[in-house]
Parts: C-alpha cells; structure tokens; sequence
C-alpha cells in the first residue's frame, strides 16, 4: 500500500485550534508525523514589557482562557517574591480555592472533548453538562463564570461570596458523584474501553525522557506535581500526587477524575478551614521592583508546571517569559501517534489536552519558496523599522 | 396505468419517499438531541437543510472528477428510489415476483457502492480515505445483512412480502446491525467521521450534489426501516406499517445514542466474527427446518 500525507489541521473539526500535522499514512496506520505551529501568535510576551506589573495581571489572565487563574496566580507569586510581600493566608486559600475550581471545570473541559473525539456525543453532552455544575459554583464565589481577576499584587481582589454555602456543597457532592461514575463508566464501557485502552501508551521511560508535564506524566507512573512544593495554602492540603499505572489514553482520562475528586476534597477543605482575616496587602498602583531582579515561579496548572519567567525594568518588566504547560508537553505527540490508525489521532491528540494557543510562537512561511522559518526577536525588530 | 404512476411518483414512490424520509430523519435527530439533553434542530431541519444546499452555487474541486460527482449522487439516489418499488408498504407494492429480494439487495449495494466512489472522485485525501473505509465497510456488513435477509428469504420464496420473523431474533439484529453499517449510524459511522477525516467522501461536496447525497440518505432511512418493519415485523396494512417502522426507528436511535465509534478494524472483526456468524446460526436453522 502506498504512502500518502494526510493533513491534519490547522483547520480541521476535531480541532479547534491552530495545529498542523502533517499525517504519513501507510492505509490507516500512521508511520510518521511532523507537527509544525506558528498560527496563533498573539505578542502577548511583549506586550508584557510596556505595562506596569499590576496592569500586566489582567493580560497575564489573557493568555488562556481556560486556566487564566493559574497565570494571575503564578505571575502575582512572581511579583510577590521579588517585593518580598507576605500574602494574607486567607488570601493564599482563596488562590487555592478558585484554582482548584477551575481545575475541576479544566478537566473535565478535556475529558468530555475526549468523549466527542471518540464520537460518543451522548457521554460529550453528559459531562459538559456536568461541567456546568462547577461554572455555576465559580459564578457564585466571584462573580464570573470564566476570568474571574481575582488575584492582585498581594492578594486577592475582593472576599468570596459566603452567603450561599449549602448551593456549593450540594454541587460539589454531585460533581464527586458524577466523577465517580465516569470512572466507571471509562474503565466498564466496551466502546469506550475498545477506543482509549492501549491507545497512545507513554511507557514510563519514555516519558522520563520526553518529560512531559501535568496528567500526562503523572499517567505514566510518575508522581511530578508542583503542588507537593506546598507554594500559597497547599501545604495545609494534605496533597499527593495522582498518578496512574497504564500510560494510555484511558489512564490519562481516569487520572484526570481522580484529581478533579481530590480537587473537590481540597475545595471543601478551603472552605471549612479559611481563616477570617485580610484578603490582600495594599501596595501602591504603579509598583516599582529593583532594576535587573529577575526569579521564576511556578504553579501547577490543570495542564501542568506553568512556568513564568520575569526580569524587572523598574516599573514595567523587563522581559516576561510564559513557559506553558502544552509547550513542554506536545513534542510528546511525535512519539505516541506513531504505530497507531487515524481513528486514535483525534483521541490522542485530545488525551494530552493540549492548549495550542497558550502555547504557539511565531512562524513565517515564505510564500515563494515555501519554507518555514523561525523569526528571532531581532528580526522582528528590523522588519519593523 | 395511472395507479402504477401514482404508486411510482406519489405513495410509496417519490413525493413519500421524499417526505417521510427527512421526516424520520428529523426525528432521528431530535430524539437523539433529547437523549443528549439538548434541545435539537426541529424536525424539519433535514428538509430545510435540503432547499438550502439545493438553492447553492455547484463547486468542482481542481482535482476532482466533475461528471462522475454528479453521477454518484443520481445513481445512489435512483437505486434507492426503485427498491421503494419492491417493498410491500401498506398494500401499494408494484413488483413482487419470486426473486425480488436480490434486485432489492443489489440496489441496496448499488447505493453503497456509489457513496464510496463519490469520495475516490472528489480527488481529496479526505474523500480518499472516507472512500476506503466505505468499500472496508461495505465488505464488513454485507456478509450478516445478505445472509439476514436471505433467512426470512429462504421462507418467502425470495419475494419481499410482509412476514413475521421474530423466531429468527439473529436474522433481526445482524439486519439492524447492517442498517447500521449502511446508513453510517454511531458505531459505525466510520467513513463520514469528523473528527478524523472532516467530512469523509463528502468533504469535497457543495451546492446540490450533497443535497442529493442527503436526500438518498433521507430515503435510505426511509428503504430500510420499511425494508425491516415488512420483512421482520411483518407489517400488513398501513397502520401496522408504520407503528412497527417507529419501533425499528426507535431501536435505531437508542443504538446510535449509547456507542462511540469503532476503529474500521474493530468494526470489521465485529462484523465477520461476532453478528456473521450469529446471522449464519439463523440461516442454517431454516435451511435444515429447525424452526
């Protein structure tokens, strides 16, 4: 049987974001894969560097739509390091509330794309539906359903909303309930367990040297979580790893439910153990952090280690740079799409939930000659001028 | 003379064909969309669908092959259309003769067979391989639907007439199994998966070429729920016709509702080595008269 190409993206209906891969099919079976990006490029690193730090919160909670919380999060922890600022408790629980929450709906986003990948429309409606449960519970603590700007420079923006806490634990329960039964339901199903077990395997030594992050590795058998670093209240969280034995599809999809459980357990810890107090330290609107301080923080986002790198120019960043999750994780594709048919690429593809938009650089593709290329910041500089 | 006319062009030919086709594949997808918990497109999306496709501007791709992409639809259309003619619905029937049943099959494959040439003919790498696991799939089911029908043919004398079959429940599910495979029903709707190969053999389709393609999958579902709720229900009169066409549809539906969508692989092997033998199991009970 001859070789052919099929392509795969940047706009195809299993994806909706920008990723292109290039398919070598032999019939169904996949023998070789290119993956290039460079579609999205929204410049959000540079615009970083010409806004004050406390304007920089509200672009940083922009990158993604999904797990914004987690960059707010990880670069105010940035901005605290520098200043030296001691953030409230009860505002390091509130951080580790509402992120919780949006790993929860995060997960569960992926899984039920997992689901519809498979074809299985009624299992992707069920959890999206469920998922409605813990958007609910968001609105109703701060306010908005999605991008809540809930974390400043030394703290958190306002209170949670206390008034109505039967609501959020009678979510809650459903939400563990439901987490529950989609566990059963991937590991019993014939369909669904014909179409995620042994599918994409990530064998444990493989995955120490690809190093992905988040699910994906803690799937493969290795316990790789920041949060065991016990940054803002998670020291008081009793927290271990999840991790999962088989390396698949079906392993990731199962330790995806088994955090957003563990999840619910420390959202209702947060809840009962939140001491009274002050939500934030007051710092002036334009912050000033010594010239050429730089750190990196890091938080555990819903894909994985969020890295963020910040240099200071004074008032404004020197240069931030965002190291997402997806970014370390999608090379991994490489390796784990291959041997497989093109059935399980849509199904693989959505197993590691990749997050193209938060990732992607820039590429520019010279339409005479047809190449690809990198464009280093110099560049860019000089094609403006 | 116009009898004949009136059962080819009105009931259960055409104008019927046409009607209660998109008519049950509106329903199809607004019970499903219950079953989702969503609310669903009326019931007379498909149909609306249809007059908007057909009132578009017809594009040929670059590489495809124009004429054969007019024809694929025309010819799967008509087959489908003339096996209406042989099926006993109510009691309008124009041919029933001993051996009827293989011009029905050989419409029905006729149908199939042109569905997956749409897609070599569009010259797409999707259509290519949405063409592939048509023919993959045709190979798979045809084996338990033919012999499923050959079983209550065997008793029939080869002529579709209305016979109740429920002594033979194999026969029934290898038929309702193929319905699926052929209608490209979850878990078989394999050659038009979009998440894998965006549309199939119709990715490269626009215009009224694919509102051909839909009108003979509307009368395909129309065919073959008659085709069932005559030859296993055994329908008589045209009350009876269409109480048991809603079951074979409502069966259908929660079918399509509760599996994902099997590899081409696993749909083959399930075919060949699970519901192809279970089908032979009925046929060989009517060719040795242990009934």
């Amino acid at each position: 049987m001859h070789e052919y190409v099929l392509p795969f993206g940047p706009q195809h209906p299993a994806l909706l974001e920008p990723l292109h891969i290039k398919l070598k099919v032999e019939g169904e079976t996949i023998v070789g894969s290119d993956i290039s990006l460079g579609y999205n490029h929204k410049g959000i690193e540079k615009s970083f560097e010409n806004r004050w730090w406390a304007k920089g919160m509200y672009l940083s909670e922009r990158v993604c739509g999904i797990c914004g919380h987690f960059h707010t999060s990880t670069f105010a922890q940035g901005i605290e390091n520098m200043l030296g600022l001691e953030v409230p408790e009860r505002a390091n629980y509130i951080r580790v509330l509402i992120g919780e929450l949006e790993r929860i709906h995060s997960h569960m986003l992926a899984l039920g794309v997992v689901a519809y990948e498979m074809g299985l429309d009624t299992l992707f409606h069920y959890i999206f539906r469920d998922r409605e449960l813990v958007m609910d519970l968001q609105e109703l603590l701060t306010g908005n359903r999605v991008h809540f700007c809930m974390n400043v420079i030394g703290g958190v923006r306002k209170d949670i909303n206390m008034e109505n806490t039967r609501r959020v634990e009678e979510n809650l329960e459903k939400i563990e309930e439901r987490c529950h039964h989609y566990i059963k339901l991937f590991k019993n199903d014939a369909t669904v367990k014909r179409r995620t077990q042994h599918v994409g395997f990530l064998s444990k030594q493989k995955a120490k040297e690809l190093t992905p992050v988040g699910p994906n590795i803690r799937a493969s058998g290795m316990d790789y979580d920041v949060r065991e670093t016990g940054y803002f209240a998670y020291k008081y969280m009793n927290f271990k790893p999840i991790t999962g034995e088989g390396g698949d599809v079906l392993e990731r999809c199962v330790v995806r439910f088994k955090e957003c459980i563990d999840s619910v357990r420390m959202v209702r810890k947060c809840l009962l153990e939140m001491p009274k107090g002050k939500v934030k330290v007051n710092v002036p609107p334009v912050v000033k952090i010594k010239e050429g301080l730089e750190t990196v923080s890091r938080t555990e986002a819903p894909r994985g280690e969020l890295i963020y790198y910040l240099k200071s120019a004074g008032d404004k960043p020197y240069r931030v740079k965002i190291r997402t999750p997806t970014y370390q994780t999608f090379h991994i594709l490489g390796h784990i799409l291959n041997g497989y048919e093109i059935p399980d690429v849509p199904v693989i593809i959505a197993s590691i939930d990749p997050c193209i938009s938060c990732a992607d650089r820039m590429t520019v593709v010279d339409a005479g000659t047809n190449k690809e290329r990198m464009v280093t910041m110099k560049e860019v500089r000089e094609r403006r001028k | 003379m116009i009898e004949i006319l009136f059962q080819m062009l009105v009931f259960p030919g055409l104008a019927a064909a046409f009607a209660i086709g998109f008519l049950y594949q509106g329903i199809e997808r607004k019970v499903s969309a219950h079953a989702h918990h969503r609310i669903g497109p009326p019931v007379w999306q498909p149909f609306m669908d249809w007059v908007k496709l057909m009132s578009k501007e017809n594009i040929k791709p670059k590489h495809g092959i124009g004429f054969l992409m007019t024809l694929c639809p025309i010819i799967s259309f008509a087959s489908l259309l003339t096996v209406i003619l042989f099926i006993p619905i109510g009691n309008f029937v124009l041919f029933s003769f001993t051996g009827s049943l293989f011009v029905v099959i050989y419409f029905l494959v006729m149908y199939s067979v042109f569905y997956a040439f749409a897609g070599f003919a569009s010259g797409n790498p999707f259509g290519y391989v949405g063409g592939i696991r048509e023919i993959m799939q045709i190979v798979s089911y045809e084996f338990p639907f033919i012999v499923s029908l050959l079983t209550i043919g065997f008793l029939t004398n080869f002529r579709v007439v209305p016979f109740l079959s429920l002594e033979f429940p194999f026969a029934l599910f290898a038929f309702l199994a193929g319905v699926l495979g052929k209608l490209c029903l979850p878990p078989f709707h394999i050659p038009e998966a979009e998440q894998e190969i965006v549309a199939g053999h119709l990715t490269e389709y626009s215009g009224p070429r694919l509102a051909m393609f839909g009108l003979s999958k509307a009368i395909g579902f129309w065919v073959l729920v008659s085709l069932g709720a005559v030859y296993f229900l055994g329908a008589n009169g045209l009350i009876s016709f269409f109480a048991c066409s809603l079951v074979i549809l409502a069966v259908l539906i929660i079918i399509r509702t509760l599996f994902a969508r099997l590899r081409i692989s696993q749909a083959f092997r399930l075919y060949w080595f699970v519901i192809g033998p279970l089908a032979v199991i009925d046929l060989v009970r009517v060719i040795v008269g242990f009934y």
